[in-house]
């Protein structure tokens, strides 16, 4: 009986999601138009349990590439609908149409000139005749008892959130690292979190040739260590340049004859480094900053005591540590 | 073809308090007192509880008639069971019903429910509908309750077939289903009314509204004798007015009432009008409990609804 009762839920919420199919058509079209033009951000607002479907759909989009937030109706009305701007786009829930506090900031919000899309089943209610576009969430039959808690209406909208999110994310040609980079508290954080020293090259390595090498040799090296670079130091041990494969490349397009050429000729002098102590995250920021993609590692003394490539640090086929 | 939309919500399926040779008027009136603050449409001549099978079309027209004068000052919309045996009979009936009501119709509104496989079988539905709704100019609601359809070799099936459903729902003349029937029948039903956005699928079974309600609403015999607790859980399952009162025990009203009513559907048994009808005749409402056709009354039924409803 129990497992009967578990399954009648299941498929009156299945087939909820089902006449959604039926119900989604150009409005949705115009819905994802007007979230890809707005130069703001979408903000999502509901009551009660469609204001919990509101915030997961908020961080839904966040974590696909809309920037979203979620206000709350009754904070709205109390100064908070100051976070709206008429670059962004308000997403209200009510399976209704009819929820109070939701009804009294859309007209404020419509004078600000924000666009307002309205996920509902009460297509004639106020929330819809309020809003500039109007989804139809509504479903034929709730799975619980009574009114007590709705139940198949919040999971379509919830699915509907989700179809919106994934078609946004495709209209973005939202990559893969774009979700990493979305993503701190998964592998990706955890990475983030490591300390430059942990991340970093060291030891045989490292790439490295000395002043007065010449460029074969320093090629060589490059493509043995698999960096996409060389340091070169002196005879001190102590940085006193990095050839790049950018610095090959300006070398050969100026015209000069690489191979009569010294290290010491072509690299960059200054190359920048970071503390063996700063985190994976503080490296990321430094190299978008310069737009490099290799940092150095210096001891106090200055002397070199490894290197890390961008890729160490998001993961290049496998997280590596240290090289390994 | 007036297409107006049906209602939504609480539909209650009228008891038809009976005098000798007639409707008994100032029962009636009481009744209509009683239920039309807490209904959002009635059935009148209803298959099952209102005995509309065993009406004469004469009864039918005064109950109607009655009805509407009583409702002048309370526009509501009304829904009238007109099947016949067959195919003409039907035909016949609407289109007397029309000659009378249908140039003065109700404020409220005024839909024909018929009941098709009762006299017609699935095959040529959608043609004798469409060729029927070109004739009438006042809305259908179909109903489907294979209770009330009695097989023959001629008519095989007892529900109206989803594709066939389909096809139906496409004709803007047809406003509304109210359905009895399992679960798994009621989603196909759902996805083939889906293309018709305020087409109206009512719940005809008390016991499954109260359990997994239609957004649509429910037609509710038990609603003669507790309006008012079927109107709260109509209005909070479909959340016809989200206006509702947030007060601190709401929740337990709910569930109080909820509770009442699943005790009191499951109190009617086999023959709830005859029950309803009697306790009303007791409480003063109509004159008498008096059926067309008499059925054998269940007294420690009764006795248990009556306690019921003066526990609650």
């Amino acid at each position: 009986m129990l497992i009967e009762q578990a399954k009648e839920v299941l498929q009156i919420e299945a087939q909820s999601i089902l006449g959604l199919m039926d119900q989604i058509g150009p409005t949705f079209k115009e819905a994802v138009a007007v979230i890809l033009k707005a130069r703001g951000r979408v903000i999502l607002t509901g009551m009660g349990k469609s204001g919990l479907v509101a915030r997961k759909i908020s961080a839904t989009l966040n974590s696909t590439g809309t920037k979203s937030f979620f206000l709350h109706p009754a904070e709205a009305i109390h100064g908070d609908i100051g976070m709206a701007t008429p670059d962004d786009v308000v997403l209200a829930i009510s399976n209704s149409g009819h929820t109070v506090e939701i009804n009294k900031i859309l007209p404020i919000l419509k004078q600000m000139n924000v666009k307002i899309i309205s996920f509902t089943g009460g297509l004639d209610s106020p929330m819809a005749h309020h809003s500039d576009l109007v989804i139809d969430v509504g479903v034929e039959r709730e799975a619980c008892p009574l009114g007590l808690a709705p139940t198949a209406s919040t999971t379509a909208a919830l699915a509907m959130g989700d179809a919106l999110a994934v078609v946004l994310l495709k209209s973005r040609h939202f990559s893969k690292k774009d979700f990493r980079r979305f993503h701190p508290g998964g592998s990706l954080g955890e990475r983030l979190s490591f300390k430059v020293r942990d991340v970093m090259v060291t030891d045989n390595h490292v790439p490295k040739v000395y002043l007065g090498t010449g460029i074969p040799p320093a090629l060589n090296e490059i493509n043995d260590k698999k960096m996409g670079a060389t340091l070169v130091l002196d005879r001190d041990q102590k940085l006193a340049g990095l050839i790049s494969d950018g610095d090959l490349r300006r070398a050969l397009t100026r015209g000069d004859d690489i191979y009569r050429k010294k290290v010491e000729d072509i690299m960059t002098a200054t190359p920048k480094t970071i503390d063996e102590n700063a985190t994976s995250a503080e490296a990321i920021a430094l190299m978008e900053l310069n737009a490099i993609t290799h940092l150095v590692i210096v001891d106090v003394h200055e002397k070199v005591i490894g290197m890390v490539h961008l890729h160490d640090l998001l993961g290049r086929e496998g997280f590596k540590i240290n090289g390994q | 073809m007036d297409s107006s939309r049906a209602p939504r919500g609480l539909m209650v399926e009228l008891i038809t308090p009976l005098k000798k040779g007639g409707i008994d008027g100032p029962g009636l009136e009481k009744l209509l007192a009683r239920v039309v603050p807490h209904a959002q449409g009635l059935l009148l001549a209803g298959p099952r509880h209102g005995e509309g099978e065993h009406m004469e079309m004469a009864l039918r027209h005064e109950l109607l008639k009655k009805t509407i004068d009583v409702l002048a000052s309370r526009p509501l919309p009304l829904l009238m069971w007109v099947s016949g045996h067959t195919e003409a009979q039907t035909r016949e009936n609407i289109l007397s019903l029309q000659k009378h009501f249908g140039e003065d119709r109700p404020k409220g509104g005024l839909f024909w429910v018929d009941s098709p496989l009762t006299y017609h079988s699935n095959r040529g539905l959608p043609d004798y509908y469409r060729e029927l709704l070109a004739t009438i100019s006042i809305p259908l609601v179909l109903h489907n309750d294979p209770e009330v359809v009695h097989t023959t070799r001629t008519f095989k099936r007892r529900n109206i077939r989803t594709a066939v459903l389909k096809d139906l729902v496409q004709n803007e003349g047809i406003a509304g289903l109210i359905f009895s029937g399992s679960l798994e029948r009621a989603h196909h039903y759902q996805r083939a009314c889906r293309s018709r956005q305020h087409f109206r699928l009512y719940d005809g079974d008390e016991k499954r509204f109260l359990e997994h309600p239609s957004m649509g609403g429910v037609v509710s015999v038990g609603a003669n004798l507790a309006p008012g607790a079927w109107n709260i859980i109509t209005q909070s399952s479909i959340q016809l007015h989200a206006h509702q009162e947030n007060y601190p025990d709401r929740l337990q009203q709910i569930w109080e009432s909820g509770d009442y009513l699943k005790n009191m559907v499951g109190l009617y048994g086999p023959s709830p009008a005859a029950l309803i009808k009697e306790i009303l005749s007791d409480m003063g409402i109509i004159r008498s409990p008096d059926m067309l056709q008499p059925v054998e009354i269940d007294h420690d039924a009764i006795e248990a609804l009556k306690s019921l409803m003066r526990d609650f």
